[in-house]
This record gives C-alpha cells, structure tokens and sequence, in this order.
C-alpha cells in the first residue's frame, strides 16, 4: 500500500469503525429483534412480522402517528414562519442588534427537560405565568387540544433561534448589488421580497424546513416532562410510545417495532433532504 | 414637500416596527429564565399567592433557602459531577476520532466511496432518530456490563455527536489555505507531520466550536441517559425527572433545577456565541 493511501485510511477508518459499531449495529440489531417476542427470563420467541401487523392494529399507536405529525406540522410551520420573520428584521442595521441577538439564542441550548418542567409552571393554570400574566383561564394542561398547543409552543421557544439563525446567514449571503439593481426597477418592498429574496433564499428555506422536521420527529424529552404524553393519550409521541412499551412494559421486540415505524415516517423526509443538501458539496 | 415627510415618516415606522418585533421576541426569549429566575428564591409559602411578573423585592422578600436546600442534596451533587465528566469524556473522545476523519474528507480523495457518499453517510446518522437504538444500545450495554456507568454514556454520546465534529471541522479545515499546507509538504514533511503540527493548529476556532456544541448537547441529552443511567451515573436531566417523580412537581425546586440544568449549555453557548453560530450554519448549510 502506498504511504498516502495508508494514512488517509488510517485517518478515517477510526471514525468510520464507531460508525459502524455504535450506529449500523444497533440498527440491523434492533431490525432483528423487532421480529421477536422478547420475555426477559423466558425464551426469546421468533414471530416474524407480528410486532409491525400488531402495530397497525394498536389503536394506541395509531393515535400516537396522528399526534407525532400534527405536532411535526404545527411546531415547525410556526418556528419556520416565526424564524424567517425576525430574520428579515434582523437583516439590516440595527441599535442593539447583538444584544438582541444574544437573547435570541439563549432557549437555543437550553436542556430540554428543563424546558419541559419551566414551561409546566408557565402552563400551570392557577397561579401559572401565562394565566396569570394575561389573566386569562385556558385549560393549558388539561384539555387534550391546549396540550398539545402547550408543547408546540414550548418546542417553539426552544428551536425558533435555530431556523433565526440559518434563514438569518442565509439573507446576508444574498449579494448586495442584486438589490441594488432591483431598486432601479422598484421601491415596492414586497415585490421585492418576492422576487429576489425568496427565489435567492429558498435552498436555505427547505433546508431549514427540512431539518426541523427530522429533527421535530424526535421530540421526546419535552413531552415527557411537560405533561407525560397526557391528557390521556392527548400528547404521546410515537418516540413516547415506543419508550413505553420497552421501558415501561418491557415488551423490547414491539418497542423495536414501532421504533422503526417512526424511522420509516422520517425516512420519507430524509430523502428529500438529502437530494437537497446533495449539491453542497 | 409634503411627500418627501411622509416617506421619511413611514421610514421611521418600518424601522421602530422591525426593533420593536425583534425586541419582543428577545423578551419572550428570556422571560421564561426570569421565571425560573423569581420561582427559585421565592419561598414556598408564596409559590400561588404571588400575582404576575413576581418582581423580587417588589412583590416578594427573596430567598436563597431553596439553593441551599437543593444543593446539599447529594444526588444533586452526583449528578452534576456526572453530566460534567461525560461530556468533557465525549467531547475529548470526539477529538480523537473525529478531528482526523474531518481531515482526511477535507484533505484526501477517496475514490469508492467518494467523499461525498462518505460525508453524507456521517450525516445520515445524525438524521435517524435516536429512538430506534435505544432497545439494541440497551441490551449491547447490558451484554457488557455497562449499564449505569459513565463510560456508556459517554460512548452513547461520543455517537450522536461524531457527525456533526466532523461536518464542522471539516469546514474549519477547508477554510484554511492549502497553498499553506502544499509549501509544507513540499519542504519535505509527511501527511500527519502537516496535521498535527499546521493544520490542527489553523482549524482551533472550528474545533472550539464543535467541542462547545457537543458539550452542550451532551450535557443535555435526555432518553439515553435515562435508559441507561439509574442511581450511580444518573446526569442532571435524569435527576431532574426523577426528583419530580418521587416528590410531584414542586415549583420552588424547578426553578433551581431549571437554572441549574441550562445554566452551563447556555452560558457555553453566550461565550461561544461567533462560534457557535458559524458552527451552526457550517453545519447546516454546508451539510
């Protein structure tokens, strides 16, 4: 072997070997024990692919697909529009736009399961922040629909400064002279927008939009703290459920099971995120 | 005349009404800090009986009871010592495996696969939600004995965080100038002569700013930690859940945990702020 070939390999294969170990292991393993019945003490019993028909037939899991992607949908649509607002009044000179700047990216890093705990006390509805602020009587914890209102709002907090950010670098790297020459042409702000903008920033905009999805679909720390996948089954995540039956039923085959369902609903995203990142590079 | 006062006047209004959006945004964004802020030294006695904003000195006497108390508790302690040496043990391990592959994609040419199959193949992991290895990574860590140690978690998170080192150093590596590297290399040093004493040395803002950000989400990450830690490894976040399990949720002790739990991923984030945000959009928008 040639001295360069032997250390560009010697360079990446440690890298490349954790990869395989702790990531495509686990996954081929977790693919072969969903086909089993796991019963810790009694034999392992291999069922084929009665976890994946039981899953659609859970009434439960079912419930919580439809929840995983109302709450995908709601909490990503608001971040991204959100988002891309403030970035469009960030993106030009302003008095204190550092500080503001700062403050903006505080939630950003902030742990999730404290967020879920701060925002229960926000939430709480006697004597919580958002009730008692506006004085007002929403039922934010205990009606199934204000829940989940309460956790895409919470996500919301947390990952807004996110989509802030990118949209944000992605309008500064729009050339200058671009508007400068459409200036000669009008003074109408939104056409403007509509014209230049928008084409100019899409690739970040689907970019944003797409890694908020992949990454909405693994919310499951706020969940589990804000309000345990409550009222009744009102917020249960499929990462939620899925956490449930194995850890808390011990049922690791049918965990294994509708992990990799939640997998086949990100998978779809994934795709198309990686045709769009593709050409970076 | 008249007109000209006029656009300068609907100036004037577009630019307050961008501050003011802006402002009010940033004020959401630190009004739940300031909650968990007036929560935790305010005494449990007015936890309800205090209206609104909670102004301490205002509407309250405040006290710092509720830090001592939660402080002296020794798995509060435990936990902080734990999160603290798993993600100083993840972002140093990090180092060592993910410095070099960032170099040999920015550096070398890999021909089947290509660099760029070979890139998106690390970020590929970054996109598979973490849940579907939990069951395996359990029963893998149970097989080795390593279940409620730091040691797993901090190869659990060594894991989760290896693409994103490698997407961000990557780019810290291509930004130098290879005519650097090449004049080098021409004088007669090796390959990994070149890395470790030139290289290495240009990419330090990239690598601080991978380091942070993975020890921030190290510091944060919650469903490993819980599946894997129960008495002897248990972080910060496991211990926050855990407390509010066994004694209810009690508003006075969120507050310290909360601030708690965020105060060093968000301070690591105020620091690092330039770096962070190149981190961020390298990360994303390159890959």
């Amino acid at each position: 072997m040639q001295p360069r070939t032997r250390i560009k390999l010697l360079f990446l294969l440690p890298a490349a070997a954790w990869v395989l170990v702790w990531t495509i292991f686990p996954f081929f393993y977790g693919l072969w024990l969903s086909l089993f019945h796991i019963d810790f003490g009694g034999e392992d019993r291999f069922i084929g692919l009665d976890n994946f028909k039981r899953f659609f037939s859970d009434r439960n899991a079912l419930n919580a697909v439809k929840i995983t992607f109302l709450f995908v949908l709601g909490s990503v649509t608001v971040q991204v529009i959100l988002g891309l607002l403030l970035a469009l009044a960030a993106n030009r000179p302003l008095p204190l736009r550092g500080l503001v700047r700062t403050m903006l990216i505080l939630p950003l890093f902030a742990t999730p399961v404290a967020v879920g705990f701060l925002f229960f006390t926000i939430f709480y509805e006697e004597g919580g922040l958002v009730n008692g602020l506006l004085s007002i009587k929403v039922p934010w914890l205990s009606s199934p629909g204000y829940a989940l209102i309460a956790i895409i709002i919470a996500d919301t907090w947390q990952w807004i400064s996110f989509c802030f950010l990118i949209l944000l670098a992605g309008l500064q790297s729009i050339p200058d002279d671009v508007y400068e020459a459409a200036a000669l042409e009008t003074r109408n702000r939104w056409k403007i927008f509509w014209h230049i903008t928008f084409p100019y920033l899409q690739p970040t905009l689907v970019l944003v939009i797409l890694l908020r999805i992949t990454e909405a679909f693994k919310v499951f720390a706020i969940p589990y703290t804000l309000t345990r996948g409550g009222p009744g089954n009102a917020t249960l995540v499929l990462p939620m459920y899925a956490y449930r039956a194995g850890m808390r039923f011990f049922d690791f085959g049918y965990a294994s099971a509708i992990s990799f369902m939640a997998f086949v609903l990100v998978m779809l995203f994934i795709i198309f995120l990686f045709r769009s990142i593709r050409q970076a590079y | 005349m008249k007109h000209r006062m006029n656009i300068s006047l609907r100036r004037q209004i577009d630019r307050y009404s961008f501050q003011l959006l802006l402002l009010g945004a940033a004020l959401i964004a630190v009004l739940p800090f300031y909650w968990a802020m007036t929560l935790s030294i305010r005494d449990p006695m007015e936890t309800f009986t205090v209206a609104g904003l909670a102004v301490p000195f205002v509407q309250f006497q405040p006290t710092l009871a509720n830090w001592i108390e939660e402080l002296s508790v020794g798995e509060a302690q435990r936990a902080l010592t734990n999160s603290s040496i798993i993600a100083l043990g993840t972002a140093l391990g990090l180092m060592v495996l993910g410095t070099p592959a960032a170099y040999a994609l920015a550096r070398f040419r890999f021909r089947r696969p290509s660099n760029q199959n070979l890139i998106l193949w690390f970020l590929s992991q970054r996109v598979l939600p973490p849940i579907v290895t939990v069951v395996p990574v359990f029963m893998i860590m149970r097989q080795l004995h390593l279940l409620d140690t730091r040691l797993a978690l901090i190869l659990v998170n060594i894991t989760f965080n290896l693409p994103l080192v490698v997407i961000i150093v990557r780019q810290g590596f291509l930004d130098i100038p290879i005519e650097l590297e090449e004049a080098a290399l021409v004088d007669g040093a090796n390959h990994a002569h070149v890395f470790w004493h030139l290289s290495l040395r240009l990419a330090v803002p990239s690598l601080m700013a991978a380091m942070l950000i993975s020890i921030a989400y190290t510091w944060n990450e919650f469903l490993f930690a819980l599946i894997i830690s129960s008495r002897d490894a248990v972080t910060v976040p496991v211990h926050m859940a855990g407390a509010a399990g066994t004694r209810g949720i009690q508003f006075w002790f969120v507050g310290v945990r909360v601030l708690m739990a965020m105060a060093p991923p968000v301070i690591l984030a105020v620091l690092a702020q330039r770096f962070i945000v190149r981190g961020l959009t390298a990360g994303a928008l390159k890959g």
